[in-house]
């Protein structure tokens, strides 16, 4: 009955608005993505990662990741190591800004300059932290010197957008970063606050120009609006597809979902230093409680993966294949749990953020309920993002936390949250500490694996967190789209994607 | 005239208040630099941020420095945009206000006669009929009612987008959704006041000196009856931003409810309290208009 008045008061409406409807239709040149989490902003200085993902359509890095995480060049075409403490990077030629000008080494220079520069707030500033100055050795070339040997600067810049001198020095920086002017494949139309980012193909990309001529971002924060856009047609792709919702567009054929494991390794941290988890038995019976794979199954649709027992994935360099997760067995947990003293069991809670993650509240719910079968009684507190931040400051997230590591590509960039170093870590480890200042600071490949790979063998037997998954990024598109991936790193790449 | 002139000296008054209040809980439970810089970030980088925002003297000296650029009509930079946080607020606003007054539009219009029949045919089946749809409707989740509203209309119809700010088409959903859920108190209430009214000695007498059922209605009920619920419209708008905020989720829109929810998450201060101020000031301003359309349809009011 309720929906019969709807129905009458939508008719109404409906009947004036069915003439402006054929306007409503997106122009056939335009890729129309619906994006989960949209950028409060394009500057490339502003904070949160996915902010990146906006800032690259315009813009470049020197050296850019790949969807599989792997580094390739961008503006710069290759790098070299002079000496153990100086990159040298060979630019590209050849590569015009979107206003015309060529793009020189004046400009690199600027940028990492800027950002450098200790008074400068720059969100991810901290990637690359031991640069101590870079020298113009011609238009093309330049030099980037670092104060300890850093295998990890090439990385790091993948994070970071050249800017051009020229317009940033006249608008000055605020100015420069509301119409960027980039050398990347799509050109600035308009920026609408929480709605749209609307951008036009580059026809002299030193890549080739896009396969299509516009590209317009929407902001979908909903999860079953942003299903509902992809099922209308009024979007060709979009990130994040719910997974209670995979269903209803796994059954239609002419929409496709797309899944890739991230690089986001999504664990349950211990607090190591008070009981029941100061007790090494105790956090090794609650990896044992965990059926992984059935989570897996249940929570995430069967994408993504089930982590080796380690923090990082598979693709992610660092990754030590002779480790295995631990089996889910039930009676070892018992027995475990029976041997440190808590045969009887005792009462514990997992602090979770809610839709931080995929599935976030979900998992943690499953594995409470898996623990609490063992006799570990788990509670599961929800906390809003804010309130969340400050724990982790004050270091006092309760006795267990779920959190999700970043790790795009290189074990360095997660394996640093337990580390001393960090002032986030709950559990210590001497070794592992040493370890990990020595793999970042050699440019030898093969020494830094074997150091990590190390690293991931302690952390197996001493289990600081339960490895739970490897998220998936699951994506959804309209059958008529090629040439898409989803990415690794969760930025959109575009360039290449095309609707037929 | 002096009555309205004494409301409009006192709205600043619940306007500091409101916005002291926002201040200080925001400040106390969450801290902008950590979540605008994210864990990685370097102790000197959060020192400059912090000195930027004053961040680093107490919380009363910070609503100290608030007060002073506020008396300048300084809302200060948002942390999110780095920009002017009115002028993020007013890029938004006019989307706000034009899904408010259509909502509050098609309510008053579907629920005003909705609520008269009912008197009306008191007791007979459309009294009936429209009282469980006027209950069911308020206990309906705005958030689940939107979803089917996109699933009928936008995906099993296809005459509508399914979200968007755009043309006229893109305001359907979203107006019906946040009518929807102001439409049951329109009709309960003008059902009461039309009820009460009818039994009034001026109504009988009217009705005893020959005067039709329609006359009656049109002529000495309804003007009389129709003052609780103008002063509904301004109970309600409060409630309205809270559904605005349910529905500009739901169907992408690009309004001042959504910026000011994910400005409270960010702990983006500034942001947080020009759309406060900006709500409070429209909900006041709403209020007198309202005071004004009621002294104009009862002179007990403007005599008084």
């Amino acid at each position: 009955m309720k929906r019969f008045l709807v129905a009458i008061g939508a008719m109404a409406l409906a009947v004036g608005a069915s003439v402006g409807a054929s306007l409503a239709q997106t122009p056939k040149d335009t890729l129309v993505i619906g994006a989960a989490v949209f950028s409060d902003s394009i500057s490339p200085a502003a904070g949160g990662y996915l902010t990146l993902s906006f800032v690259y359509q315009t813009w470049e890095p020197l050296v850019a990741r790949d969807a599989d995480d792997r580094l390739v060049p961008a503006l710069a075409e290759r790098w070299e190591a002079v000496e153990p403490t100086k990159w040298r990077f060979h630019l590209r030629r050849g590569v015009k800004w979107h206003d015309g000008t060529p793009f020189t080494a004046a400009d690199v220079k600027f940028t990492i300059d800027y950002v450098t520069n200790p008074q400068t707030v720059y969100a991810r500033k901290s990637r690359i932290a031991g640069v101590v100055g870079t020298d113009i050795v011609d238009d093309y070339t330049v030099e980037i010197r670092t104060a300890t040997p850093s295998a990890l600067l090439a990385r790091g810049l993948a994070d970071i957008a050249i800017e051009q001198k020229a317009t940033t020095e006249k608008l000055g920086i605020k100015e420069a970063h509301r119409k960027p002017i980039g050398t990347g494949p799509w050109k600035y139309v308009e920026w609408v606050a929480g709605d749209r980012y609307d951008l036009t193909a580059n026809p002299d990309y030193w890549g080739g120009p896009p396969a299509m001529k516009n590209l317009r971002l929407r902001s979908l924060p909903e999860g079953a609006t942003r299903v509902a856009s992809l099922v209308a047609g009024e979007t060709h792709i979009i990130e994040e597809v719910p997974v209670d919702l995979l269903p209803s567009i796994e059954k239609r054929r002419n929409l496709k979902i797309d899944a890739v494991e991230s690089s986001v390794s999504l664990v349950l941290s211990f607090d190591v230093r008070k009981p029941p988890f100061n007790d090494l038995r105790v956090r090794q019976a609650l990896d044992y409680a965990i059926d992984k794979k059935t989570m897996l199954q249940q929570m995430l649709g069967g994408y993504g993966s089930v982590l080796d027992g380690q923090l990082v994935t598979k693709s992610t360099f660092g990754y030590n294949p002779r480790i295995q997760a631990r089996p889910f067995d039930r009676a070892k947990a018992k027995a475990l749990l029976a041997e440190a003293g808590y045969a009887k069991g005792f009462d514990t809670k997992i602090n979770t953020m809610q839709g931080r993650y995929l599935s976030d509240v979900d998992i943690a719910n499953a594995a409470a309920g898996m623990m609490t079968e063992v006799g570990a009684r788990t509670t599961v507190n929800v906390l809003e993002g804010a309130v969340w931040a400050q724990l982790d400051r004050a270091r006092d997230q309760g006795p267990i936390y779920q959190v999700g590591w970043f790790s795009v590509g290189d074990a360095d960039f997660n394996t640093v949250w337990y580390t001393d170093g960090s002032k986030r870590n709950y559990w210590s480890n001497a070794e592992f500490n040493k370890l990990w200042e020595e793999a970042r600071s050699t440019l030898d490949e093969p020494a830094r694996l074997k150091a990590y790979n190390r690293m991931m063998e302690i952390m197996h037997e001493e289990v600081p967190s339960i490895f739970l998954f490897g998220l998936p990024r699951i994506s959804g598109r309209s059958a008529s789209v090629q040439g898409w991936q989803p990415s690794r790193d969760s930025l959109l790449r575009l360039h290449k994607v095309n609707v037929k | 005239m002096r009555y309205l002139l004494r409301r409009l000296l006192l709205v600043p008054v619940p306007l500091i208040f409101v916005i002291a209040f926002v201040f200080v809980v925001l400040r106390l439970t969450g801290d902008p630099v950590a979540i605008y810089l994210g864990l990685d970030a370097t102790p000197e980088q959060e020192a400059v941020l912090r000195a930027e925002l004053h961040l680093d003297k107490p919380v009363i000296v910070q609503f100290g420095y608030f007060l002073a650029d506020l008396a300048q009509g300084d809302f200060g930079t948002s942390i999110q945009f780095k920009r002017a946080a009115m002028e993020v607020v007013m890029e938004r606003l006019g989307a706000t206000l034009q899904l408010l007054v259509l909502g509050l539009a098609l309510a008053i219009l579907l629920g005003i006669p909705a609520g008269v029949a009912c008197a009306v045919y008191k007791d007979k089946l459309p009294d009936f009929a429209l009282s469980v749809l006027a209950v069911i409707g308020q206990s309906m989740p705005s958030f689940w009612l939107g979803i089917l509203l996109i699933q009928l209309f936008a995906l099993d119809l296809g005459w509508l987008p399914t979200s968007g700010r755009g043309g006229l088409e893109h305001l359907v959903l979203p107006t019906v959704t946040l009518a929807t859920f102001l439409v049951p108190n329109f009709i309960l209430v003008t059902r009461v006041s039309v009820l009460e009214t009818m039994r009034e000695q001026f109504v009988v007498t009217a009705r005893a000196r020959g005067a039709g059922a329609a006359r009656a209605l049109w002529r000495h009920v309804l003007p009389n009856a129709i003052n609780p619920v103008v002063s509904l419209v301004g109970l309600q708008l409060g409630r309205l931003m809270g559904g605005a905020v349910i529905t500009e989720t739901i169907f992408a829109w690009p309004g001042v409810g959504r910026l000011m929810v994910s400005a409270i998450f960010q702990r983006d201060v500034p942001i947080v309290i020009a759309s406060v101020f900006i709500v409070a000031v429209t909900i006041i301003l709403a209020n007198l208009l309202v005071d004004l359309v009621q002294a104009a349809i009862d002179p007990r009011i403007r005599l008084r």
